[in-house]
């Protein structure tokens, strides 16, 4: 075969296209390519590097010349479509179908850069006007700059050489980066953890701060069941998303402003107006939903002076709540009740300051006086606008230090990505997935690719770190990665977020 | 590699301004020019690899540039002039037509000969076992019932477009027309001089953008030569910082070849070559 072409080009006439006998002929051909065999370093004019060079070059040459041969019924016959610049096929598609064509009105097209591909693989003809078309046709017909160019075709059969999925990117089809915040896996695992563990209908409620409600409310009260206060409780007091989120501890403190033995001198403190007023316990109606059978199916709206301001409560329905708690007697075990008398003794005898507070307005003041006192630290630095980055009075981790006097924070790709002006400049041209996962792949379907390619050129500018951050966030899942195309070559490049390692742990 | 003169005119297409060669006689013309390119396409033996390319060849800007100073490279007509489509396409049907019936005629033969060859060897295997006669009645009962089916046909997935001047007189028509393009940017000359002079000198030139350089230099045909040389192409006033030039050196050392730093002059193009010593 190779020879036949040879003798052709030897004459003073060539023709690229073959007679019916080279046709025939071709069907037998090898698909074995010669090796190169080692290069060597310098010509030095021997008669045996001549020949070696004349016989790679013969190699060369019939290589590059040979033309594609195919059987008919090998071949998908296609329409080529400039108005829409796709290709129809006219009989059913090969295998190619799986990772590649769409169907639209029922049928079976492909895409320009897709088509050609399976050209040059001899998988597919192409017909324009009731004539075969040419790969050289191919490449000036169905190659557009304004979405898959010379060089980006470059890329893509590159990467469908080497077996990978290629598809276009379609930024209309990938989820905002919105709509991708609201899909956070982890923050649905969170729920989801939460939901089991509480078993209670109140999701919104965070754990640990469940937990601490859940410590008070034994605490307090003799209930049967510590699960079903929280959510109940969460209802029709409101007072529980305000307990000074700081900590749990905090939060058992401020339990005994209940308690009827409550200091009642107020000599201390400078009380509100309303400070006294408001403290009257047989007043403060306390519900207990879960042993107290005599009460009606509504609770009565909490005096509006105990809620710190901002907030109005109305009248709560609780029947419906009372059906959904459980009623049983927790048990304890004599350990268990032990340690929950050892918790509460330790809450009500630590902070009598805080006990004398009246209301949550004295409580407030309390804490910002304590955090002025707090000793070591020189009042003057902390008078002004601008204060010490850390107060060196207050306990944390080595990590967490380093971390707040970090003036200058890394920062990642994505931050601020949002907030960019769009330019046009950069494009995500590709989707690719890898090749092993072919086998199972849907067209429908296509899951999370591998990379996204953006395809630029030696000549062309190197993208800016807002370009970066753009196609970042337009990528979302993916890593973007350059396919830089220099003439023949094509070089990958990624640009990744880099953490600078630390040795301090917590 | 005979060189005829004047050399073959090329006829380069242009795929949004990229100048490829699509017929293999041009491509040996531009590579008996020392020449080299760059292959895009997709082998035909073997599509699916990367290792190998096939036609179009795509032409460094500097190739296009010499070959149509040296008046070997007209552009060749665009697609968009689908004239004589009517004609072609009756001459393609023609040519199916005859293709098939000439290629059944092959397919009988060839299954006569197996024929031939498997009742051949049977019978020097068995002694006497088949006559002539029966070899007769197979052949003529293959003769009778004997149909080349249309899937069976072999055909020809074209690379290069039909319907083009193949022959040198259309070529010399093209010449006549010139139609080329204007290339010239300013700053592709410095590129373009150190192009022409190492060409001048007998060297083959690729693109050498992986190496970060303008070009890769090889002594002789890059099928059988290792590069020697990264050429950097830098105007004569042109300044370069230190790291650079620094960083391009250790590359160099690393792929085992020399850094030029190519400058045209007035007169000539100066050369320098950059090595790391390796000196600790």
């Amino acid at each position: 075969m190779a020879d036949q072409n040879k003798t052709d080009t030897e004459g003073k006439f060539y023709s690229e296209i073959l007679s019916p006998s080279e046709l025939f002929a071709a069907r037998s051909r090898s698909h074995k390519i010669p090796v190169k065999g080692q290069k060597e370093f310098f010509p030095d004019n021997s008669e045996e590097q001549r020949q070696r060079l004349e016989q790679s070059l013969n190699e060369h040459w019939s290589l590059i010349s040979e033309e594609r041969v195919e059987r008919l019924g090998n071949l998908v016959k296609a329409l080529w479509i400039p108005s829409e610049q796709i290709v129809e096929l006219q009989s059913p598609a090969g295998k190619f179908w799986q990772t590649m064509g769409f169907s639209a009105n029922g049928k079976q097209c492909l895409l320009p850069e897709e088509a050609l591909y399976l050209m040059e693989c001899g998988n597919l003809q192409v017909f324009y006007k009731d004539l075969p078309l040419s790969i050289q046709d191919g490449y000036e017909r169905f190659l557009c700059s304004d979405t898959v160019g010379l060089q980006q075709y470059q890329v893509y059969g590159h990467l469908k050489r080497l077996g990978y999925v290629v598809h276009r990117f379609d930024p209309s089809s990938e989820p905002s980066s919105y709509a991708r915040k609201l899909n956070l896996p982890q923050s649905r695992d969170k729920a989801g953890r939460q939901l089991k563990r509480k078993r209670s209908p109140s999701p919104s409620l965070t754990s640990s701060r469940a937990e601490a409600q859940d410590e008070s409310t034994t605490e307090k009260m003799e209930v049967e069941d510590k699960y079903s206060h929280v959510g109940e409780e969460d209802k029709k007091l409101p007072a529980s998303p305000l307990t000074p989120p700081t900590s749990s501890s905090d939060v058992s403190r401020g339990q005994t402003w209940w308690m009827t033995d409550i200091p009642r001198d107020r000599e201390s403190h400078q009380a509100s107006t309303t400070g006294s007023s408001c403290w009257d316990f047989s007043a403060i109606s306390f519900p207990d939903l879960g042993s107290s059978s005599t009460l009606s199916g509504c609770l009565d709206p909490p005096d509006p002076l105990l809620l710190p301001g901002g907030f109005t409560v109305g009248v709560c329905d609780v029947a419906s709540w009372r059906q959904k708690i459980n009623q049983r007697e927790v048990k304890m075990s004599s350990k268990e009740q032990m340690r929950e008398e050892e918790k509460r003794r330790q809450g009500r005898d630590v902070d009598k300051e805080v006990q004398q507070c009246r209301n949550w307005a004295e409580y407030q003041k309390l804490m910002v006086r304590r955090q002025e006192q707090c000793e070591g630290r020189p009042a003057h630095l902390w008078n002004t606008e601008v204060t010490p980055l850390h107060d060196p009075t207050q306990p944390i981790s080595t990590g967490e230090l380093l971390d707040k006097i970090s003036v200058i924070k890394s920062t990642h790709l994505l931050e601020g990505a949002s907030r960019l002006k769009r330019s046009d400049e950069w494009r995500i041209c590709f989707n690719v997935y890898q090749p092993d996962t072919v086998a199972d792949f849907k067209k429908s379907n296509p899951g999370k690719p591998y990379s996204r390619m953006c395809v630029c050129s030696f000549s062309g500018p190197v993208p800016d770190l807002r370009d970066i951050k753009q196609l970042a966030l337009q990528s979302g899942n993916a890593p973007v990665v350059f396919a830089v195309v220099d003439y023949g070559d094509i070089s990958f490049y990624t640009f990744k977020d880099f953490q600078l390692p630390t040795d301090v742990f917590p | 590699m005979e060189e005829e003169d004047p050399p073959p005119v090329v006829g380069l297409s242009l795929c949004h301004s990229a100048p490829l060669l699509w017929r293999a006689p041009d491509l040996r013309a531009v590579r008996s020019q020392g020449l080299v390119g760059a292959l895009l396409g997709s082998l035909p033996r073997t599509p699916r690899q990367n290792g190998r390319l096939g036609r179009p060849l795509l032409l460094l800007p500097e190739e296009e540039r010499l070959l149509t100073e040296h008046r070997a490279a007209a552009a060749l007509p665009d697609h968009d002039q689908d004239r004589g489509w009517v004609e072609l396409r009756q001459q393609h049907e023609e040519e199916q037509q005859r293709n098939f019936e000439e290629q059944s005629v092959l397919a009988l033969e060839d299954r006569k000969a197996s024929l031939l060859r498997a009742m051949t060897s049977s019978l020097t295997q068995s002694g006497a076992g088949t006559t002539d006669e029966d070899l007769r009645g197979h052949l003529e009962a293959l003769d009778r019932n004997f149909s080349f089916p249309c899937a069976a046909l072999a055909v020809q997935l074209s690379t290069t477009r039909a319907g083009l001047g193949y022959c040198p007189e259309a070529r010399a028509l093209l010449l006549a027309d010139w139609p080329m393009r204007e290339l010239d940017a300013p700053s592709c000359d410095t590129r373009y001089q150190v192009f022409r002079d190492l060409r001048g000198r007998g060297f083959y030139l690729t693109s050498a953008g992986k190496f970060g350089g303008d070009f890769l230099v090889y002594p002789g045909d890059p099928l059988r030569f290792h590069a020697h040389f990264i050429a950097v192409c830098l105007a004569l006033d042109e300044s370069l910082p230190l790291l650079d030039v620094l960083a391009v050196a250790r590359l160099g050392s690393n792929v085992k070849k020399t850094v030029l730093l190519c400058s045209p002059g007035t007169d000539r193009v100066r050369y320098t070559s950059v090595q790391w010593s390796g000196m600790v």
